[in-house]
Order: C-alpha cells, then structure tokens, then sequence
C-alpha cells in the first residue's frame, strides 16, 4: 500500500560556521489515507523537524516527500499546520482568524463566512467569533488554530505538538474533540507529541524517533479499540512497551 | 483617570506659581521676566499673530511628518522583511540618522532658499529616521509562527503584508511617529529661526529683536502645548488602532 504522505529516504543536516548537525537520517515512512500517525520521541530527536519538511517550510537534504503521489516542492495546498503556539494573528479576531487560510487560498467571502460558521459551530467556538485571541484560554485558542486549518479542507493535517502547553484536563477534552473531528472529516492526521499516553490515546500507528541523528527506531500498529480507556490493560501494556523503547534514548539525550 | 490629570496638572501649577513669585520678587527685571499675567495679555492682544504663527508651525510639520510616513512605512516594511534591503540599508541608515537636521540648515538654505522648502525638507529629515527605524524594528519582531502560518496557507506577498506585517509592525510605527513628530516640532522651531519669515520659531525670534518677552514667553507655552496635544492625540490613536493589544503589553496608560 502506497501512504497518502510518503517520505523517501529523507535526510536533513543544517550547516552552521562551526560544523554541520545531522537533524534527521534516512526516514521513510508511509502514512495512509485518512490514517492517524504520531511522531513520538524525545526533545531534539528531529520529530517536529520532519513535519516542518512535510509542511514544505524547510527542504529536505536528501530524499523526497509525495503528498497524494505528487513530490512536495514548498507548502502544499493538501495540507495544513497546526502549531503548538497556536500561530494566531492577536490583531484579529477569532473570525478573522479562522478565514485567514480560505482568503490566503483565495476562497469568495461568501463562502469563506460558511466554512468559518460550521468549523466554529463544530468546535465549539460559535460565541467567541468577535473575540481577540488574548481574550480566550489556551484551549479556545488551539481550538481556533484547528478550526483554522480544516477550513481549506486538507486531506492531511500536519499537527506539531499542538496540546503541549496545555494543562492536562484541557488537553484530554482536546484530544477527545480532535478524534471526533477526525472521524468526521477522514482527513490524515500527523502528530508530533513527546507523550507517550497521547500517543497511545489518539494513534492508529505510531513512529518512535530515537536522536542524534535523528531516526525512526520503531514502528507500532495500535489495533486498541476506540474509544480507548487509558485505564485499560491493553493501553497501559502498550505504554509500558513504548517506554522501553524510549529508554534507551535517556541516557545522554539533550532534554529541553 | 481623574487622579492622572489632577498629578499631570501639579507640577505645571507649581512652576506657574513659582514663576509669579519671581515676578513680584523681580529676580530678573519686567523686561526680561514677564509676569504670567502680562504673558496672558500677550494672548489677548497678539491672538492673531500667534494664532497665524502657530498655524503655519503646525502645517508645516504636518505635511514634513506626512511625506516621512509615506516614504518610511513601506521602506521600513520591505527592509524588515527582506535581508538582501536590510543588508543594503544598515549602514546607510545609522550614519544619516546620527546627523541633527539642524546641521543640514545651511544645506538645506543653499538647495531651497529662505521659504516653507527647507524648513519642510528638515521637518522631513528629522521625522523619517525613528520612523524608519522602528517599522523596521517592529517587521523583525513578528512572531516567527505567523509567518508560517502564512507560508503554509501559502498566503500572497501582497497578503502577507498587508494582513500580517503592517498589523505586526503597527505598535512599533506608532512608536516612530510619536519620536517623529517629537523630533519635527523640535526641528520647525528651530528652522523657523533661520529659514523661513513665519512660524513660532519666528515669531519668538522677532520677538526678542523687538523686546516683547512676553511674546517670547507665549510662543514657548503655545509650543509645549502643541507639543502636548500631539503626543496626547497620537497616543489616543495608537489605543484605537491597536485595540487588539489591550492587555497583552504590561505598561499601565
């Protein structure tokens, strides 16, 4: 089976005037069509700098990236990023914000205003739309970066630790209304997450990095059935497993 | 709010009643220190002339202020936004911005000649620097996240622009135009005193060569004032415009 996001022996080294630093090497990975894929590993294992690649924000050294059997060559119009910050403009207001991509994309006004008005409504955002992103909690805000980047109606949506500053009820709720928009649209879902019971919570399959340089060092199918009870046996089980794949990196990763 | 302009207002009524005391003590004779009350006739009795004078001050920096933000706003933006232009600019920037337009006065009466054209000129040169350099400065300062949402939405040049760096940058222009304007009202005052037969600076001048303390005395408190109502005016703009960033800076206006 050919992934819907294909990375190809994928390697990326920054130069700098005192040496170069291999960030990633030889990555291929194969994410499915409408698949959920998480990207699990330490800080500084290259995890985040794969989704940039696969965003079209920074090249690849080596190797290529398909998206729908095209190679990337820049941001790709079937994507969108949800980043960890957030990424809203603080000078708009949340409907502004969530019609940012559709203006960008060149979408009428008329049908910028329905787009926005359903993803409000489904992300429970439909009374804050003339509020300004101070004005809302962490979690409305990421809510509108979500909404924001299903307006274009990606078939793949690039998520760089989007709950990672959030406090962890919000961040289960997050993760509960994120599989739910998940079944509802079918798109593909990449995720970069350090957490392990996030990963387990949200995958269909999960990539396990291992740093310097970053590579991926295991591939983990989870066939737990949904919703997943992270109470469970076969979820802590899986997690247990997870984190002895993880150990091994402890010893001598940078942290931070 | 009251309590503000109540301590605003304090240390002017204290220097007024510190100046009257010195008028009736005679520290400097009449001639030389006008008593407030005489200052205030000045009003009176010459509301024309300042009035003209005034006017022709603030025109003038109004207009000199206007070309420096037309021509420094954009450049700022693309400067900021593009390293090559920054590259290009740096350098440039820091020499002619560290020369007081003062100094370009007998330049600037060579090209022009005595009239509105050089006292505009400096108005211009005094004004454009800070403008320039702030815009700059507020383009650099944009959140390195909103430019990739923007690259990934694969938004136009035109769009981010207009959208995401004039917006970015609007804190930082405000900042410019009030130094700007600063630097302007200083700048007519004193090119008025050369360049040009109008204007505060003039007047205050003529003045002087006239024995007229008591004008002299009004221009400077018509000067401040001007002054003061610009910097008040422009700060109730930068709330309005910038009215998404209330409560995101910490200074308390």
């Amino acid at each position: 089976m050919s992934g819907f996001v294909s990375c190809l022996g994928l390697g990326k080294t920054y130069e700098s005037g005192s040496g170069s630093v291999e960030a990633l090497r030889s990555i291929d990975l194969e994410c499915g069509a409408g698949a959920f894929v998480c990207l699990l590993g330490l800080s500084g294992c290259g995890k985040s700098t794969l989704l940039q690649i696969v965003a079209g924000l920074e090249a690849p050294t080596t190797g290529s990236v398909l998206i729908g059997g095209r190679e990337l060559d820049g941001p790709s119009p079937l994507t969108s990023v949800v980043f960890q910050d957030h990424g809203l403009f603080p000078w708009m207001t949340v409907r502004k914000n969530v019609a940012f991509n559709m203006k960008a994309a060149g979408v009428s006004a008329a049908e910028r205003e329905a787009r926005a008005a359903g993803l409000l409504a489904m992300t429970g955002l439909d009374g804050f739309v003339d509020r300004y992103p101070h004005e809302l909690s962490g979690g409305m805000r990421q809510r509108v970066g979500i909404a924001r980047a299903l307006t274009t109606r990606p078939k793949a949506l690039l998520m760089d630790e989007p709950f990672g500053a959030l406090d962890a009820q919000t961040r289960g709720h997050l993760q509960e209304e994120l599989l739910r928009i998940w079944e509802s649209q079918r798109t593909t879902v990449l995720f970069v997450t350090h957490s392990i019971d996030e990963a387990v919570f949200l995958a269909d399959r999960i990539v396990v990095f291992s740093p310097r340089p970053g590579r991926i060092s295991a591939v983990v199918d989870v066939d737990l059935p949904r919703p997943r009870d992270p109470e469970g046996a076969g979820f802590m089980a899986l997690s247990k497993e997870l984190r002895h794949k993880l150990v091994p990196d402890l010893h001598g990763a940078p942290l931070g | 709010m009251e309590t503000k302009r109540v301590l605003s207002l304090l240390p002017l009524l204290a220097l007024l009643a510190a100046w009257q005391v010195a008028s009736w003590a005679q520290v400097y004779p009449p001639v030389l220190l006008p008593s407030p009350g005489r200052v205030a006739m000045a009003f009176v009795v010459d509301y024309h002339d300042v009035l003209v004078n005034a006017l022709a001050s603030v025109t003038r920096v109004i207009v000199g202020v206007s070309i420096a933000f037309v021509v420094a706003v954009p450049a700022g933006m693309l400067i900021g936004r593009y390293r090559v232009l920054d590259m290009l600019a740096d350098w440039s920037i820091q020499i002619f911005r560290s020369v007081p337009p003062i100094a370009l006065i007998p330049m600037a009466l060579l090209f022009f000649g005595i009239g509105d054209k050089p006292a505009i000129v400096l108005i211009f040169l005094a004004a454009v620097w800070p403008l320039l350099i702030n815009t700059i400065f507020g383009v650099r300062g944009i959140e390195r996240t909103l430019i990739k949402v923007a690259r990934v939405a694969r938004a136009s040049e035109w769009l981010i622009f207009r959208d995401i760096i004039l917006p970015a940058a609007m804190p930082a222009v405000f900042t410019g135009l009030r130094l700007g304007i600063g630097g302007g009202w200083l700048t007519v005052v004193t090119a008025e005193m050369i360049a040009v037969k109008s204007g505060l600076g003039y007047m205050i001048l003529n003045a002087q060569l006239t024995f007229r303390s008591e004008l002299i005395v009004a221009g400077i408190v018509v000067i401040g004032a001007i002054g003061l109502l610009a910097d008040q005016g422009i700060r109730a703009l930068r709330a309005y415009v910038c009215r998404w960033q209330e409560g995101l800076t910490g200074a308390a206006e």
